[in-house]
């Protein structure tokens, strides 16, 4: 009896260790899927219990959707365009990421792997108001330098917004 | 239905008729709550204004209603000032290779055949009291909010374009094509009709302008006035009383928020 009572508790120990040796894994595989490469948000916390967000960010976004669109509400906290303020900020390199990206995306990089597909940023900007405007100023001066080539020097110098 | 009948019958009266009938019975309704309160504080301070920037939390309301007023003689026919701000604005920028970009509004020369007299104006949505793209919009996304702006609401479009066929003015666009770089306040994309929002994004943060209205002031036009037409003190308003204004196409009975002096 006291034999078999042993060999109980071994196997009980041992399950708890691979358990734990799991757990410890799937942990280590998290961290290194999502919170490496995506940069830090902004702020200090969120608007809401980070844990309560995880679960529940669509529904306070969906609802902030409709208030926003047909009537009028445009409060800061729950709409979309302040959680991409805070939480889409610049890698090491500076850049800004974008949806497509979903290893540095804040939103991409849980939604890869959740399998969510949800086409929010076929639509909506999936980066700052400033980063967007950069963008599209240094792809007009590229377009112009381009089409420039045909164009005598004077007035490509001219044409080219002076810093 | 009477109450039909008569902004039917002071529509075909006269212009300037037509010009003053813009919902005179809220005006009437909010001229007495105005009274009320500010009897309730003080002689001269009123409680309710109702021009005033509304709080972020508050829905809109229909004690405003918005609008604008193009004085089509003081508009140049070589300035388009007013595109470039709008396509600025809400980020309509052409997509490389696009045949089918989107524009919220437009210049257009109309000409008296009779005379040859030509002017020069800008076409965006008129923002109708009873708009006709809402009355065919098979999902409710197009829509009047309570401050008389006609919106489409893009989570509900199907892109089925009924709106576009049904508007006299030619105000819509459909987005052909997948658009990268949208802004954050003009959230936009393939397979839905879209139109000029008088800037709602910039309406609801209390700046009581438009970019269209804002690019023509700066380019010393001042052609275009944006304002609370149920607020018989703002300049929209006062302008509307002292020369009038017409639609275009005021035999629709559409009662436009948009309207146009020296046509």
């Amino acid at each position: 009896m006291g034999i078999l009572l042993s060999k109980l508790a071994v196997i009980k120990h041992s399950l708890a260790l691979i358990l734990v040796l799991i757990l410890g894994m799937g942990s280590v595989y998290a961290v290194d899927k999502h919170a490496i490469n995506v940069p830090a948000p902004k702020g200090e916390e969120c608007v809401e219990d980070a844990k309560w967000m995880r679960v529940n960010h669509f529904k306070t976004v969906l609802n902030h959707r409709d208030d926003t669109v047909i009537r009028g509400i445009r409060t800061e906290k729950h709409s979309l365009k302040n959680c991409i303020d805070c939480h889409i900020t610049p890698n090491k390199t500076g850049d800004y990421a974008r949806y497509s990206n979903s290893e540095e995306h804040f939103c991409a990089s849980c939604h890869t792997t959740a399998a969510v597909s949800i086409d929010c940023f076929s639509c909506h900007a999936d980066r700052p108001e400033h980063v967007i405007r950069a963008a599209r100023q240094q792809s007009q001066l590229e377009a112009l330098k381009k089409n420039s080539v045909h164009v005598s020097a004077t007035e490509l110098i001219l044409n080219t917004p002076q810093p | 239905m009477n109450e039909m009948n008569k902004k039917y019958a002071l529509l075909s009266k006269s212009d300037d008729n037509a010009s003053q009938a813009v919902d005179q019975g809220k005006r009437t309704f909010i001229g007495g709550l105005v009274g009320a309160s500010g009897l309730a504080v003080a002689p001269g301070v009123m409680l309710y204004q109702t021009a005033a920037a509304k709080p972020l939390e508050q829905a809109v309301s229909n004690a405003v209603r918005w609008g604008m007023l193009v004085n089509v003689n003081q508009c140049a026919e070589d300035c388009d000032d007013c595109v470039t701000a709008c396509n600025d604005e809400h980020g309509l920028w052409p997509e490389e290779g696009s045949t089918t970009d989107s524009q919220w509004i437009r210049k257009l020369t109309v000409k008296d055949p009779s005379t040859g007299n030509a002017k020069s104006l800008p076409m965006m949505c008129q923002h109708c009291e009873n708009p006709p793209c809402v009355d065919v919009c098979p999902t409710g996304a197009s829509f009047k909010r309570e401050d008389g702006i006609v919106l489409v609401n893009m989570h509900t479009c199907i892109g089925c374009r009924y709106c576009m066929m049904a508007c006299p003015y030619k105000a819509r666009s459909f987005v052909h094509e997948t658009l990268e770089n949208q802004l954050p306040d003009s959230p936009r994309g393939k397979g839905c009709v879209e139109s000029c929002n008088m800037c709602v994004n910039k309406i609801d943060a209390g700046d009581n302008t438009t970019a269209c209205a804002e690019a023509c002031s700066k380019a010393g036009h001042e052609a275009i006035t944006f304002g609370d037409l149920n607020d018989p003190e703002s300049d929209i308003s006062t302008q509307l009383k002292a020369h009038g204004g017409n639609q275009i196409r005021a035999d629709l009975g559409l009662n436009t928020g948009v309207r146009y002096q020296g046509l």
